[in-house]
């Protein structure tokens, strides 16, 4: 599955769409930003509520594809130009982490 | 009398402070500005602190050494000391819990202890800006167990804050909570909240100190270039009285 197939499928908003379009590796879900920068993988989406500038630096160190915000959380405009200079897929759900991480499974593990 | 205090600071020694904000930078931009008492709160360490000492004891300010401590669920609380010994110390008990993460400089920011003279002394080869693998409650316990003066840190704060990590501040052993703006109850429980600058750039020194009532003789004794760990220790107990006693005037009180 790739990053330009996440929006239509999960029915997310792009936020921050500028990114070069590539396989995602896997998915990880969770709010601390250590545990993500310890355990997230690279090319892999990030399902979070964290709205913030410091989740980009993260989602960029770990070499993550994209970030999926969840519970309809507003962005900052220093978190979007972040995500613009990193390259960072940036997307938006009314949905709770719950269900898009159980949706997104789904879709990364269909054979 | 009546002065400018600022109890948060970064160096150059937190990796997203830039690399120019030396210990003896902030006392000279501070004393410029008008603080008179100034705090140093690194990221999770205390390294730059005796260079600070001596920096702000230079310039004719008081120095408060402090750290910038980060728990488990990621909330950040200044843990303030009278000496550097007590911070020295506090930070050696934290560089223990230190969540290890593969630290690479180009991405995540130089960090550097220097001396009074911007000498460069050492580059840490860990990661400063991770977590600790301690909770909130245990850590502020531990550091005022130690004798800091404990206030978690910008309460109000989307991110790394009371607010965001934990939803309300629990009770604890707080002196005084650091907030942008007249914090809501449930993330003052009451206490005196302070302002601070949270200074990482030379041009964030004092843009949100706080006034304080201290007494000039101790403030004095404690920026002496020979100041005893007595007159730190009457300095340290005059501020945390007043901070328990919420007679201080944050910015956002000050500027209307």
């Amino acid at each position: 599955m790739r990053i330009s197939e996440l929006a239509p499928l999960l029915g997310l908003e792009v936020v921050q769409g500028e990114y070069s379009d590539r396989e995602l590796s896997s998915g990880y879900a969770s709010d601390l930003l250590s545990d993500v920068m310890a355990n997230a993988k690279a090319d892999g989406v990030l399902v979070t509520v964290q709205a913030h500038k410091n989740a980009i630096a993260v989602a960029s160190l770990v070499g993550l594809a994209a970030i999926i915000v969840c519970n309809s959380r507003p962005m900052p405009e220093d978190m979007l130009e972040a995500a613009k200079t990193e390259g960072v897929a940036l997307f938006r759900s009314a949905q709770s982490a719950f269900e898009i991480s159980g949706r997104l499974w789904v879709a990364l593990h269909r054979p | 009398m009546r002065i400018l205090a600022d109890l948060h600071n970064h160096s150059c020694l937190s990796p997203c402070a830039s690399l120019e904000e030396s210990p003896s930078l902030i006392a000279h931009l501070g004393a410029e500005r008008g603080l008179r008492l100034v705090a140093l709160t690194d990221h999770n360490s205390a390294l730059n602190c005796p260079a600070f000492g001596q920096a702000c004891r230079r310039e004719g300010i008081a120095p408060v050494f402090g750290i910038e401590a980060s728990s488990v669920e990621e909330v950040h609380v200044l843990c303030l000391f009278a000496t550097v010994a007590e911070a020295l110390s506090f930070g050696e008990t934290l560089r223990g819990l230190l969540q290890i993460v593969p630290y690479d400089p180009e991405k995540l920011g130089d960090e550097v202890v220097v001396d009074a003279d911007e000498l460069v002394l050492d580059l840490p080869d860990y990661y400063l800006g991770a977590a600790l693998s301690i909770g909130f409650d245990e850590l502020c316990a531990e550091a005022s167990r130690r004798g800091a003066i404990v206030i978690p840190a910008h309460v109000d704060r989307p991110m790394f804050s009371v607010a965001s990590q934990l939803g309300f501040l629990p009770p604890g052993p707080y002196d005084a909570v650091e907030s942008m703006s007249e914090p809501p109850r449930e993330l003052s429980l009451g206490l005196c909240a302070i302002s601070g600058s949270d200074s990482h750039y030379p041009e964030h020194v004092c843009r949100r100190p706080f006034l304080v009532d201290l007494p000039g003789g101790l403030l004095a004794a404690s920026a002496a270039a020979d100041a005893s760990p007595t007159a730190e220790a009457a300095l340290f107990a005059a501020l945390r009285a007043e901070l328990r006693e919420s007679r201080v005037e944050p910015y956002w009180a000050a500027k209307t």
